[in-house]
């Protein structure tokens, strides 16, 4: 087997076919690109899941002086006695770990730190913010059977589940996924019938090269191999642009989110990422030349 | 060295055979003519030697080999032992002789060294020393068909087939094509040649096989083109 022969002809081949080229590479690095950030999306909301899962809280509010909830109204702030009930009722719950209460004080001041609101914290004293109890269960998916219960006992004016407001993110970042995902798989099929088209008209181009090593003898791997690296190299140098697609992506979206998410997406990962886009890519690219060949190239 | 038994090949959607029943031994070393008018059926015998095409019926050996049971992975080994050459050449034409002979022997591996010693001496063989160096474009009708003949005899085939090989060559440069053809005969290659060339068949007074309407109707020793014709 001589490299320098079948290197020669695939340069040919390539130049020869340079819009086809270009179409191909373009579609494999955006489709490798979009499957790189499905799989990007997928091991962040795993990885956050498994962290903001185990913080989840139930938040009970409890009825302040005039408070407008519906079941507070006009049954005026909750009273000590009503509080200490209620605790108790908390704490013998099988299901909780932890019960905490924080007072108007500590609300004012955890408000204050979470602060972006600089003009309502203005206006806003601490006896504006209501008391509650921060309920921390041992099995997150039991949140919502705990909030049932708990609604509608006396002095609570509303409970807030953080299991929903997650799984409501939660539930955008696995549809941008599946987005993601999808598109990816129809750039993949664009991108398989480009290369069985590249590999056709090249197949077509060199006719009588390849009609003249038929006729002299030429294994079918030397006469098949360039085609495929054709397509094979392709291929890679679209995975090398998803490559740096990805990297880029990682770096000015996912390292920029990061601050709001305490998992941040680790160089390995992508590493991971891009090692699998560009083994996809290189094997759809490898399969679609085959097949193209064993229709066209009669050997 | 080529042994036909009894071979029969219709072409999908025709009704005629292109070959009919057709026996034929051919030994080594031999010089053998087809002849027979347009569509008796002379091409599809050497597609089917090259293993082209497969026959419907009948066993047909190949130096030694039955192309019956010659599994598609080693007919590329077989190509290596039957040189071809056609009525249009088919050199590539953005290579010089040199590049176009020395090719056959790239695309089946060979060694670099050993091309570069072969691929002279078969040109010279063939009459061309010296236009080593000449694209296709430059060279006569004459001269790029021993360009194809250099080529098919630069592996030192056993076996040569020639389709037609002096049809778009005039009769004066045609004798030096059949010089060469002769030439490479005398090496012990075995030359089977389709042709219609009547002046041709009857000046060398070789062994002629006539075919017509895919039967075989004459298999001379020593013979001429035919009276009809």
């Amino acid at each position: 087997m001589r490299a320098n022969f079948i290197f020669s002809e695939v340069w040919i081949g390539l130049r020869r076919n340079l819009t086809m080229t270009i179409a191909v590479v373009v579609t494999v690095a955006v489709g490798m690109g979009l499957l790189g950030i499905g799989l990007m999306i997928n091991s962040q909301v795993s990885s956050l899941t498994n962290v903001w899962m185990n913080k989840v809280e139930l938040s009970v509010f409890l009825c302040g002086k005039n408070d407008a909830f519906p079941a507070c109204k006009n049954k005026g702030a909750i009273t000590a006695d009503q509080k200490a009930k209620l605790k108790q009722t908390i704490e013998s719950m099988p299901d909780v770990e932890k019960v905490d209460y924080e007072d108007q004080n500590r609300a004012y001041q955890n408000f204050k730190e979470g602060g972006n609101n600089n003009i309502l914290l203005s206006v806003l004293k601490p006896e504006d913010l209501p008391e509650s109890f921060r309920v921390k269960l041992k099995d997150p998916d039991k949140a919502s059977a705990v909030e049932q219960s708990l609604k509608g006992q006396a002095g609570v004016s509303n409970i807030v589940n953080q299991r929903q407001i997650l799984d409501t993110a939660f539930g955008f970042m696995e549809k941008l996924k599946y987005m993601a995902l999808s598109i990816a798989i129809l750039m993949v099929i664009a991108a398989t019938l480009l290369i069985g088209n590249t590999v056709r008209l090249s197949a077509y181009n060199r006719r009588r090269e390849t009609g003249i090593m038929r006729l002299v003898g030429a294994s079918n791997v030397y006469i098949q191999l360039p085609f495929v690296m054709e397509g094979v190299i392709a291929g890679l140098i679209g995975g090398v642009f998803a490559a740096v697609l990805l990297i880029v992506t990682k770096v000015i979206i996912f390292d920029q989110i990061q601050m709001y998410m305490s998992a941040p997406l680790s160089w390995n990962t992508l590493a991971g990422v891009i090692t699998l886009t560009m083994v996809v890519g290189v094997v759809i690219c490898l399969l679609a030349s085959f097949v193209t060949l064993r229709r066209y190239l009669r050997v | 060295m080529i042994h036909f038994d009894n071979v029969s090949k219709v072409y999908a959607n025709q009704n005629r055979p292109a070959l009919d029943h057709v026996s034929v031994d051919v030994d080594k070393g031999e010089f053998v003519f087809l002849v027979g008018p347009s569509g008796s059926g002379k091409s599809t015998f050497l597609r089917l030697v090259l293993k082209e095409e497969r026959p419907n019926s009948g066993a047909i050996h190949v130096a030694g080999k039955d192309l019956a049971k010659l599994s598609n992975f080693k007919v590329p080994h077989l190509r290596r032992r039957i040189g071809c050459v056609f009525q249009d050449f088919r050199l590539l034409p953005k290579k010089n002789v040199y590049e176009n002979v020395a090719f056959a022997l790239e695309v089946i591996g060979k060694p670099r060294r050993f091309i570069r010693k072969v691929v002279p001496e078969v040109i010279e063989l063939v009459g061309l020393e010296g236009k080593a160096h000449r694209m296709p474009e430059e060279l006569s009708g004459g001269e790029q068909q021993r360009v194809a003949m250099a080529r098919a005899f630069v592996n030192r085939p056993m076996i040569l087939l020639a389709d037609e090989p002096t049809g778009n060559i005039d009769p004066a440069t045609s004798i030096g094509i059949m010089k060469v053809l002769d030439r490479i005969n005398r090496t012990g290659t075995t030359v089977l040649m389709a042709t219609h060339d009547a002046a041709i068949v009857d000046s060398m007074r070789k062994r002629v096989v006539e075919l017509e309407d895919g039967k075989i109707v004459r298999d001379q020793s020593r013979g001429v083109y035919g009276q009809a014709y």
